[in-house]
């Protein structure tokens, strides 16, 4: 088996909307977590630097997407913790639509399955 | 050492040689010198650290490896607070007000400088409406000197010659020496110009004349106090014999 490449920082950056807000949708979670289950859900492909991570999320607090809340965790630490906003409900839909398009054209393209919607 | 508790916490307390709370206050202390971090990003910051420097214990990973594989991860200050900054509107206002008060401080002084020699040119007594008018149209134009410039850095002209400018504010030692020589130099030129149309002696004119280096000197402290954060372009040379 060929060793898969890491994505492009292009592409980082512009996944990592979808996939803050799709993590986000399936609960709240805090930095460090959302950063494992990122590597964790693509093998490892898809490397979020710690520092990077955080101004997206305040963005996406800014543009009114998600929110957050300091909280205590279960080792007694305080946490930052990201949940979705109604908005951010809607721009995931929007966003899953599009990357979609983008996923079901190139699928045609390369005769390949596409994933089912 | 038989029958000493190995949980992650215990050995965080006993630990003797590196002493892991000390390290993260260092830590912290670095990230707080750093301007235009909130104090809300550091504690998140923190807490992440933190998070990570467990999750490495958790792999088995002493206290020191567990903290620098940590801290290498989360990143350095400098490049952290880079990133941080480019979404936070309070650093980018900061940037804005940067620009602005460079405008205001260069046509300020250039505006004083002429002012002062148009006053030393011209007759003390009895000058001409004519003379009167070129005056206020010689102070307007070298008031808008920086607005033309800027125009035209903005149309991309002249950026290589301006780009060698950039020596003078380098630094923030650079850019106060630069704007207090500035202040300096109008001052005592007005001063000298002042003597000359009070027809009073030169010391007489010091304190009226310095006066009028307050503003300048506000708005130098100003942008000594905005200027954005260092490029990394110039990397420090490690001073080492």
């Amino acid at each position: 088996m060929y060793k898969t490449a890491m994505l492009t920082k292009d592409l980082v950056a512009a996944s990592s909307k979808p996939l803050l807000l799709s993590i986000l949708a399936g609960g709240e979670s805090y930095g460090y977590e959302i950063i494992q289950k990122v590597r964790e859900l693509s093998g490892g492909q898809i490397e979020w630097s710690d520092g990077m991570l955080y101004p997206v999320l305040h963005r996406l607090e800014r543009d009114g997407l998600i929110e957050s809340e300091w909280k205590e965790a279960d080792t007694g630490r305080e946490r930052k913790y990201y949940f979705l906003s109604s908005g951010g409900r809607k721009a995931l839909k929007t966003e899953r639509q599009q990357w979609l398009a983008v996923h079901n054209s190139l699928c045609k393209l390369w005769k390949i399955k596409p994933a089912s919607i | 050492m038989a029958g000493r508790s190995q949980l992650p916490v215990q050995i965080m307390e006993d630990q003797t040689r590196f002493d892991l709370n000390a390290a993260i206050d260092n830590w912290r202390n670095e990230l707080a010198a750093q301007p235009n971090l909130a104090p809300d990003d550091r504690r998140e910051l923190e807490t992440h650290l933190r998070d990570a420097i467990a999750g490495f214990q958790q792999r088995g990973l002493n206290d020191e490896e567990s903290f620098w594989l940590a801290r290498r991860r989360v990143g350095q200050p400098p490049e952290l607070v880079e990133e941080f900054v480019k979404t936070n509107p309070a650093a980018i206002w900061r940037e804005r007000m940067f620009w602005m008060c460079l405008a205001i401080f260069l046509s300020n002084t250039l505006g004083s400088i002429a002012r002062s020699v148009t006053f030393a040119l011209m007759p003390v007594n009895g000058r001409s409406s004519f003379q009167m008018t070129m005056q206020i149209i010689i102070i307007s134009l070298a008031s808008l000197i920086p607005v033309i410039l800027a125009v035209s850095l903005a149309k991309g002209k002249m950026v290589s010659q301006f780009s060698k400018l950039t020596l003078f504010v380098e630094n923030r030692l650079r850019l106060a020496i630069t704007a207090f020589l500035c202040v300096a130099i109008s001052s005592s030129i007005w001063i000298m110009a002042l003597a000359r149309i009070t027809r009073s002696d030169f010391p007489s004119s010091i304190m009226p004349g310095s006066t009028s280096a307050l503003y300048p000197l506000i708005i130098a402290l100003l942008l000594v106090w905005l200027m954005p954060p260092q490029n990394r372009k110039t990397p420090k040379t490690p001073k080492r014999a």
